[in-house]
């Protein structure tokens, strides 16, 4: 792989962005996986040959392989959680840097995310990122990561989030030597640092969340506060290829529009279940409308990872979506029209499917139907399961048996 | 959409990063040491030298020096996390020659059992090791003053740099601190820290008129300190060194800070600069 590569999740998230991206690290050299956007809310799910699991929130996906993460200025790092997952790796604090201009999620920010989430169901995770970015866009002194290494500013900025907000239960000083702890752990550096790592080898963009969740191309309000699409990657690599990853069915977990949505579909998930700030983990049939959208609104990708191969065997109910009673094209509006996103929401909850049907092939149909061709087809939550398609859609010659890996 | 697996308690989280980043950066002092480090002991140092070598042909002498007792509060612990970026910075700056770093620290000859620590002009990451033996004595006596003119007399008497004999340009001291120096060095303190045999005191004033022969000299009082902003301290700083007194407002641009002082002093006429943040006093 000499080309750096992004990962985006072309529907709601949990396609499995964790596995793809733990695959290419281990086809090819890596230089290092460079996380874009979201924050701690991100739960990719890793499983080695070995059956090493684990759910990556900040740590990109190759951490397994030791490939470095670093968490670009997009992200909205949360030093409290990643103190936490880190622990769980094994602290390999040797294998991350954090860009000094990313956002800090703290606790008050989740605090103020949980007591809005309490009173209008909006389908966020209750960490907290969404209402970081909010608090960013209306003060010019939120709190960031180079803060930590400056104990005054540090405390200054906290204290005015914690003011703005009105939680007066955890003590400053507290959170203060949390992050300070933070910043002597990890290693804080400059914007530079992403154009040194891009000029020092092939790397891996890590998406989180999926592009029918991004703030401006979603189903607004039901979307995240993050761009999901490549722009981000645009802004930080003049040149990479964009690689979607869709199921081979449709998830969504969280409130807003699902029109493929089918309780009846009996799809256990591993790694999802119902979460306390999230609701319960929906499934349903492959929503090519949807995903085509997806593609859309992405300005096109370069090709595909269809995951979840092993699905359709396992529930002969299952379908593919490929046109709305009404309509079998959403059509995207201007950039950054929140109302247009609105009326696209409104029409959505309406929306019933029309057409569904069984293919033979599930990778070429997808494939064919979102018009991007298949490079990697996923047949379960190890490595091993993937196959790297270089020609385009084929099939393996053998499936290997299903092998869920208990959490 | 993910969801937050991993715990977010501040405590645990605080914990988490202590365990993983090890010992404290204060190992020697923290581990209970109460006496000098026999690597930073100035007794019966005949000289610390700061050489030119053919892999550092043009040395410049860099020496900080902090207060660590009790009235500066967190203040050394940060500087010790901030200060071993200093060569980088400087080296960044490109416009010091060569710098070899020497830190020490500062304490009470009159009631500390630690009164002078002193390291070795370094140019490598050994000098962190220096940083990481100094003891944090947290004492300190009454009336606002500590021994600043005992280091002012060792680093007068007991320097050498080829920066001044090979080519008759001053070196840097940085003294960090919040407290005022006692007016005159005290034969008696000289004898038991350094192991001089100094037959009378000499003026304050004095030794910094010959410690200034060789280093271009600066007081730096931080804010976050105890005595921070105080008109009685700054006075007799600035008394005794002008404009070289620089007040800090945040202890992170403490190697920036120092970098600043030694670029803007190596060609140009240097302006000096009171305060990052034009504070008014």
């Amino acid at each position: 792989m000499a080309e750096h590569v992004a990962v985006v999740d072309l529907g709601y998230g949990d396609a499995g962005k964790g596995t793809v991206v733990d695959a290419l690290c281990g086809r090819g050299p890596v230089r290092a996986v460079l996380r874009f956007n979201g924050g701690a809310q991100a739960a990719h799910n890793v499983v080695t040959d070995d059956g090493r699991h684990h759910t990556f929130s900040q740590f990109g996906s190759g951490t397994f392989r030791g490939v470095p993460t670093h968490l670009t200025r997009f992200m909205i790092v949360d030093p409290l959680a990643l103190a936490a997952e880190a622990a769980a790796l094994g602290n390999p604090f040797d294998l991350l840097t954090v860009d000094g201009d990313a956002l800090l999620a703290t606790p008050w920010h989740r605090a103020a995310n949980r007591r809005r989430e309490r009173s209008d169901r909006h389908g966020s995770c209750g960490m907290g990122v969404g209402e970081t970015v909010a608090y960013a866009l209306s003060s010019t002194e939120a709190p960031r990561v180079a803060d930590v290494r400056s104990p005054a500013r540090l405390r200054r900025r906290l204290a005015m989030v914690r003011d703005a907000y009105g939680f007066a239960d955890l003590p400053l000083d507290d959170v203060v030597d949390a992050f300070t702890a933070f910043g002597k752990a990890v290693r804080i550096v400059p914007g530079s640092f992403t154009d040194r790592l891009l000029r020092e080898g092939p790397c891996v963009f890590e998406g989180a969340q999926g592009v029918l969740l991004d703030e401006w191309r979603g189903w607004h309000p039901h979307t995240t506060w993050s761009t999901t699409t490549f722009d981000n990657v645009a802004e930080l690599c003049p040149s990479f290829r964009r690689l979607g990853v869709v199921r081979t069915f449709t998830t969504r977990h969280g409130a807003g529009p699902f029109v493929t949505a089918d309780p009846a579909l009996d799809l256990p998930e591993a790694h999802n279940g119902h979460g306390e700030w999230q609701g319960a983990f929906r499934a349903g049939h492959f929503d090519a409308v949807a995903h085509r959208y997806a593609v859309e609104v992405c300005g096109g990708v370069d090709e595909l990872a269809v995951t979840h191969l092993d699905a359709p065997g396992r529930a002969p109910g299952l379908r593919i979506c490929t046109s709305y009673r009404d309509t079998d094209r959403i059509v995207p509006g201007p950039p950054r029209d929140l109302a247009y996103q609105a009326t696209l929401t409104a029409a959505l909850t309406r929306a019933t499917p029309a057409e569904l049907h069984r293919p033979d092939n599930w990778a070429e149909a997808i494939g064919a139907l979102l018009r991007v061709p298949v490079t990697l087809e996923s047949y379960g939550p190890r490595a091993a399961d993937k196959r790297f398609v270089p020609a385009g859609v084929h099939r393996p010659e053998r499936i290997p048996p299903v092998a869920y890996c208990p959490v | 959409m993910g969801s937050g697996r991993w715990s977010t308690d501040v405590y645990a989280a605080a914990e988490h990063y202590r365990a993983a980043t090890g010992q404290s950066a204060f190992a020697y002092s923290d581990s209970g040491a109460r006496r000098v480090h026999a690597a930073l002991d100035p007794r019966d140092v005949f000289m610390r030298e700061c050489r030119d070598s053919d892999e550092h042909p043009a040395s410049t002498p860099i020496v900080v020096m902090f207060d660590v007792t009790g009235s500066m509060r967190h203040v050394p612990r940060v500087l010790q996390a901030e200060l071993p970026q200093l060569l980088g910075r400087l080296t960044q700056q490109g416009r010091v020659t060569d710098p070899q770093i020497m830190f020490g620290a500062i304490g009470d000859a009159t009631c500390d059992r630690v009164p002078l620590q002193v390291g070795q002009f370094e140019s490598d990451n050994r000098m962190d090791e220096d940083l990481s033996r100094i003891v944090l004595e947290g004492g300190g006596g009454g009336g606002k003053r500590e021994s600043y003119e005992l280091a002012m007399y060792f680093l007068a008497r007991h320097v050498v740099t080829d920066s001044m004999v090979q080519r008759q340009k001053k070196g840097f001291l940085f003294l960090i601190g919040d407290e005022m120096p006692y007016q005159q060095v005290k034969p008696d303190e000289v004898g038991a820290v350094i192991g001089d045999d100094l037959r009378q005191p000499i003026p304050t004033r004095e030794i910094l008129a010959e410690l200034r022969r060789k280093f271009e000299v600066f007081f730096i009082l931080p804010t976050a300190a105890s005595h921070g902003g105080d008109r009685q301290v700054l006075r007799t700083w600035r008394d005794l060194l002008g404009q070289n007194v620089l007040e800090l407002d945040d202890l992170a641009d403490i190697c920036e800070t120092i970098a600043r002082q030694v670029a803007s002093s190596d060609d140009e006429p240097r302006r000096p600069q009171l305060s990052l943040t034009a504070r008014r006093w």
